[in-house]
């Protein structure tokens, strides 16, 4: 019962149907517009004009209302002192709904005509038929009101969920690309692995085969000088070319009535103990022999080289890519440090490398993620100076805590990207050509994180980028 | 010949040099190799022939190399009159797809060996290039038919013959 100012009896929908159908009884005209309300049928449906406005006497009509994707929606439920069709009826308008009896009962049924008819004809009538009306206005308009505060709570809800779906999907993007992503980087590193195994078999060989000549080689020297100079070959540092340059024009003034310019080359690259040799030895005629013994040194040399560079490359790709992947290990982070740079030497060629790598404790970690870690760190960093540059890579400890430091020489990172550089996806490479796929440093951040350590990025006062990885010492694997 | 035809090697590791020397050794006593381990010094040495009045015939270069990489100086080479008609050989195992083609547009590569070369493969590609420069740019291809491709020298021989009346 609303408070109204409007007269108290006249506000009772129950009062005033108690007084109509007094009327009803009363007045003969009134009688033969009295229907019966049958359970189930349809009263009128959406979008039809409507000849007739229903005052409910007895029973319930139900208002439902076909939405565009034909689905129906019930709106509201009348009752006995309620109007069914007044919009329709008072607008001239086609119905906005449909209406099904759902109790049965008894209603007034009247045409517009009549209804004015009565309203001239029955002062009596008038009051309360308005008064229900309006009782019926202010019963829909509350309804309406709070139809629309419903449907506003409910749309902030809806686009709640949505905002948080679209988030959930964005982070199942994110997760799955990363997971994909660790995937690949997983089975790089067995095949890596696999090959660093298969090539350490010729490696080997090749360094054993080297000192095996060695020996062998020595033992076929049919003089002393000869197997002088096999053994400075063997223990010759290679020249540059431009002190050879240098040195060929000594040996030019040095030895004149040589001509070819082969054998001064060879000379050229002889330390002076050597020479002293050929120009002891020499008799006519034996000056290439004795410059070959040199060479053949040299050359073995060479082989040993090249040999124990391919064994130290693959011994680092070998710790680099350890499969141990799925198992923390109390391990030196500089060990990590070490086989990404030597597995990076083809990037850091020409890069001016500055190490500092002090002394710090074992801790416990995945290796092979944390050299995920480095790679990409070091990765940006050639690209940021464009493998022409300086990087400093430095370890501390201190308080319990590992620091490891990547600076770069190049332009540094730009302010408005400096907040987005560890979100997935994030990349400033657009070509997928390059290592990285914009996944970098998001996962480099993930796995620091699940060590219980922090990444930082910052821009130097000197310029160039510093990373700082900070870990925490722990040694409960 | 007090005019002579150099061969320059530009490759920045030692022991990489040394065999590329080696291999090239029978070709010094009509070509005289020269060699250079980065793009400036490769600079001063052909200026230092072109100076003193000599021809680069042939380049092999690596491409990654310390500072400029070796594309670089090719496309300089070719920009330059002196060397322009030098032979171009790119010998890496390195350089990416983009380089190669820009060394084929803009420097007018001759040639690709890849690392590792081998022996006969380098031969085959110094004997080629060489003849082609001097066919192109000796009067006198008699003192190389020794060393180069004599069945090609003496087709041009001829044909210069044919011209000359």
């Amino acid at each position: 019962m609303s408070k109204s100012t409007g007269i108290p009896w006249l506000n009772d929908n129950a009062a005033i149907l108690n007084f109509i159908h007094k009327l009803v009884d009363e007045l003969d005209e009134l009688q033969d517009q009295l229907m019966a309300l049958n359970e189930g049928e349809l009263l009128f449906s959406q979008g039809e004009p409507l000849e007739f406005m229903y005052l409910i006497l007895e029973g319930n009509i139900q208002l439902t209302r076909t939405q565009p994707d034909d689905t129906e929606v019930a709106l509201i439920t009348l009752g006995p002192g309620s109007f069914a069709g007044l919009i329709a009826f008072t607008t001239g308008e086609p119905t906005l709904t449909s209406g099904r009896i759902t109790t049965k009962g008894l209603a007034l049924k009247m045409r517009p005509q009549q209804f004015e008819q009565y309203l001239n004809d029955h002062p009596r009538l008038k009051h309360p038929l308005q008064q229900l009306m309006l009782n019926n206005m202010i019963l829909r308009y509350k309804s309406n009101l709070r139809l629309q505060t419903k449907t506003h709570l409910l749309s902030k809800e809806l686009n709640k969920d949505r905002n948080n779906l679209k988030a959930a999907y964005k982070q199942l993007e994110e997760t799955h690309q990363m997971l994909v992503h660790q995937e690949k980087m997983a089975t790089l590193g067995e095949l890596v692995a696999g090959f660093a195994h298969e090539v350490n078999n010729p490696a080997s060989a090749l360094m054993r085969s080297a000192e095996n000549l060695v020996e062998i080689y020595t033992g076929f020297e049919d003089s002393d000088a000869a197997f002088k100079l096999f053994k400075f070959g063997l223990n010759s540092e290679p020249v540059d070319s431009s002190t050879l340059r240098k040195r060929m024009l000594d040996m030019e003034k040095k030895y004149p009535w040589i001509h070819e310019r082969a054998t001064i080359r060879k000379l050229a690259h002889m330390p002076d103990k050597a020479l002293a040799l050929i120009n002891e030895f020499k008799k006519k005629g034996t000056l290439p022999d004795l410059v070959n013994h040199f060479e053949a040194g040299k050359m073995i040399q060479n082989i040993r080289i090249a040999s124990r560079r391919i064994a130290n490359l693959v011994k680092s790709l070998k710790s680099y890519s350890r499969q141990d992947q799925n198992k923390e290990q109390l391990a030196d982070i500089r060990e990590g440090i070490n086989d990404t740079i030597l597995v990076l030497s083809n990037r850091l060629k020409f890069v001016d490398l500055t190490l500092q790598l002090n002394e710090i404790p074992k801790t416990c970690v995945f290796v092979g993620d944390l050299n995920q870690v480095w790679t990409n760190i070091i990765v940006n960093a050639c690209d940021a100076i464009e493998e022409r540059g300086a990087i400093s890579i430095s370890t501390s400890y201190d308080d319990n805590l590992i620091k490891v430091k990547i600076s770069d020489s190049g332009p540094g990172i730009p302010d408005e990207i400096m907040p987005h550089i560890f979100e997935p996806n994030f990349t400033t490479k657009n070509q997928g050509a390059k290592f990285g796929l914009g996944l970098g440093l998001a996962i480099s951040n993930e796995i620091i994180l699940q060590a219980g350590g922090s990444i930082t990025a910052e821009n130097r006062k000197q310029g160039g980028a510093e990373f700082t990885v900070t870990l925490p010492v722990r040694d409960d694997c | 010949m007090d005019e002579k035809i150099y061969i320059l090697i530009v490759e920045d590791e030692l022991e990489v040099m040394e065999a590329l020397i080696k291999d090239l050794e029978k070709f010094e006593s009509y070509f005289p190799v020269e060699t250079a381990n980065n793009v400036s010094e490769a600079t001063e040495v052909i200026d230092y022939i072109i100076d003193h009045g000599h021809k680069i015939g042939l380049i092999l270069c690596d491409h990654v190399l310390p500072g400029k990489n070796g594309v670089d100086l090719l496309i300089d080479m070719q920009n330059r009159p002196e060397t322009m008609k030098s032979k171009k050989v790119l010998v890496t195992g390195q350089a990416g797809h983009e380089d190669t083609i820009l060394a084929i547009n803009k420097a007018d590569l001759d040639h690709y060996i890849a690392k590792p070369w081998g022996q006969e493969e380098l031969e085959r590609v110094v004997v080629n290039e060489l003849t082609d420069f001097v066919i192109a740019n000796e009067k006198n291809l008699l003192p190389y038919m020794q060393i180069l491709d004599a069945a090609r020298l003496s087709d041009a021989l001829r044909k210069n013959r044919m011209t000359d009346h």
